[in-house]
């Protein structure tokens, strides 16, 4: 009960309260570029979600495993960043040889999430959360991940509704969608202090 | 097969070279640096906590393995640091806490006299609260702090915060920063979780009379 | 290659394909650190040098790369550089370095970097790779500076933490928070789009 009671607010934590895009910036080249559409912004995070669970759970094991309190400390980044790349190497090869389908819908995303922020950043957050456990690890990961989908299908749901709006001019394209953003930090931070 | 390992020496020795490269220069900056790196982290904590015990000139760990402590039913590691005078008598106690903040993890040095009676302060190592709001908690009583200056002297037990009450009388009683009371209400319950439970293991080690 | 293309190659970062201002790359840096004016500073410098180092690389061994082991290659440059800096910040500017905490090793995924490393040093010649590194560099960290001064300012009344705002004025807590980074880029690209239409026109 304890364990579940933990584990449920790091979960409510991560995607609202520590939402990695709106707090903490990360993944902010995805959420301003690719979300014009809910349906690409939905499988953009879908794919984020899948490789964001895998990378911080091996990359937390590899942490734990080989590298805390030992000299090898200081690989650390490279461990971390090769990890990544080759979860999303196994993640394409997989998809495209099991379920093309699926590969199609967002295995275009698939390369881009290499050099996504959000997964880096969940892994060091990770460490430098001092995480203990193995399943509290797994938690954030996934949360992390649909944290970044809640937040780009928001975004997505609202530009598809500006392009109806006018907007002046030099504001079109980036600069309201920033404006946005920060406009939805702002309600974000009304779920600061649940926990 | 051997054309199969030519073809994957051709194709891989420069990732291989370089992998060896780098890690060489790894190894090479992390040897010099380390020390530095390591007394950093200790040079922070003494002046953090050098700052609220003034009579004490270094600070030393009580045992050569952080203590087990229970705070909160989690065992939890605690270095806890005597602070030592000139003559070598003790000058009080140190070490550091942690707990959650209004958005994010506090981190607090804190500091207690020698007889693990009142509090000598509490120093911010790490925070992430509301600018504006919640950040004062992090302001020095030398700045003109507010909130820090109340536990200079208050006993060690159980604080309570209280949204009106005089700053100025120093007693279990805190009076929360305005706009912020989640964040002050964060530090008292992070003071109040570690506290005791420290001072009874101490006891019970039979470092503290 | 003349000193007079290597000059534009170096301006090209400034203002043209500044990497902030114009070719929205490297966000998350830019939004997360320039709450004051240090940080963004030290992030800047950070990130001259390891794109220095990582293009001087890439360019040195531009002949020798595989196609398919390319990117694995830059990551792997650009991750080795990277832990310098971070080392060398955890030794000499600690402050610094806990003041940006994940950041300095999120430089790794900075889009800046990969793309410089792709667009131009695996092309080009280790003179023009620096060039170019410098450039990028710089426009960078001008960006930076630019959003911190305006943050720090409104958010605290100080510059380099020393107050420089009359005593009249109040705060702007805001600022400091991550809604005062995406409004205030918001408003510099609109500011900026204003000035390109207008020197086009």
């Amino acid at each position: 009960m304890d364990t579940l009671h933990t584990l449920l607010l790091a979960f409510i934590g991560i995607v609202v309260v520590n939402n990695l895009v709106l707090t903490k910036f990360l993944g902010i080249c995805p959420y301003l570029g690719v979300s014009g559409r809910i349906d690409m912004a939905f499988g953009m995070g879908c794919a984020v979600t899948f490789v964001v669970t895998l990378a911080g759970t091996l990359t937390w094991i590899i942490d734990h495993t080989f590298l805390i309190g030992t000299p090898l400390e200081v690989m650390r980044y490279l461990c971390f960043i090769l990890v990544i790349a080759g979860a999303v190497q196994l993640v394409e090869m997989y998809l495209r040889k099991f379920f093309p389908s699926l590969y199609e819908s967002f295995g275009i995303f698939l390369p881009l999430i290499t050099t996504n922020c959000a997964i880096l950043g969940l892994c060091l957050f990770l460490n430098l959360w001092e995480i203990k456990r193995l399943d509290e690890a797994v938690v954030l990961s996934a949360g992390a991940g649909i944290g970044f989908t809640l937040a780009i299908c928001i975004m997505a749901g609202i530009r598809e509704n500006m392009e109806l709006a006018d907007v002046p001019g030099p504001m079109r394209g980036a600069p309201i969608t920033l404006i946005t953003a920060g406009l939805l930090t702002l309600a974000f931070m009304g779920f600061a202090g649940m926990i | 097969m051997s054309n199969k390992i030519k073809f994957f020496f051709q194709e891989s020795w420069l990732l291989m070279v370089s992998s060896v490269v780098f890690g060489l220069l790894l190894a090479i900056t992390d040897a010099a640096w380390k020390p530095r790196i390591e007394q950093n982290t200790i040079d922070r904590f003494n002046r953090l906590a050098g700052g609220l015990l003034t009579e004490a000139e270094r600070f030393e760990s009580v045992a050569a393995e952080p203590l087990a402590i229970e705070i909160g039913g989690k065992e939890i590691p605690v270095d806890v640091k005597r602070g030592l005078d000139g003559s070598g008598q003790t000058a009080g106690w140190a070490f550091v806490c942690e707990g959650s903040g209004f958005a994010d993890k506090i981190r607090l040095v804190v500091a207690v006299d020698a007889a693990f009676e009142k509090m000598a302060g509490f120093g911010v190592l790490f925070s992430n609260e509301t600018p504006g709001f919640g950040d004062k908690i992090n302001i020095t009583p030398a700045a003109g702090g507010f909130y820090q200056p109340q536990f200079i002297g208050a006993p060690v037990g159980t604080l309570t915060l209280t949204k009106s009450g005089d700053a100025a009388v120093i007693d279990a009683e805190i009076v929360a920063i305005s706009g912020a009371t989640v964040s002050s209400q964060a530090v008292v319950t992070t003071l109040n979780a570690w506290m005791v439970p420290i001072k009874e293991k101490l006891k019970a080690e039979g470092l503290l009379k | 290659m003349s000193s007079q293309s290597l000059g534009k190659t170096f301006t090209a970062g400034l203002w043209d394909s500044n990497p902030v201002l114009r070719l929205l790359l490297g966000m998350c840096p830019t939004l997360a650190v320039t709450a004051a004016m240090k940080p963004a500073l030290t992030m800047g410098l950070s990130v001259i040098f390891v794109l220095v180092c990582s293009n001087i690389v890439v360019s040195l061994m531009r002949n020798l790369l595989k196609p398919h082991l390319r990117i694995l290659m830059f990551t792997l440059t650009i991750a080795t550089f990277v832990t310098i800096a971070d080392l060398y910040l955890k030794a000499f500017l600690p402050d610094m370095s806990a003041a940006l905490g994940p950041y300095i090793p999120l430089i790794i995924v900075n889009c800046i970097i990969i793309g410089r490393a792709e667009a131009c040093a695996s092309k080009s010649g280790v003179l023009v790779s620096i060039v170019d590194a410098l450039g990028m560099g710089a426009g960078f960290t001008l960006a930076l500076c630019l959003l911190a001064t305006i943050r720090e300012l409104l958010a605290t009344g100080k510059l380099f933490e020393t107050p420089v705002m009359p005593s009249w004025f109040t705060p702007w807590a805001g600022m400091g928070m991550p809604v005062g980074a995406f409004v205030t880029l918001g408003l510099i690209l609109a500011l900026v789009s204003v000035i390109t239409n207008k020197s086009k026109s």
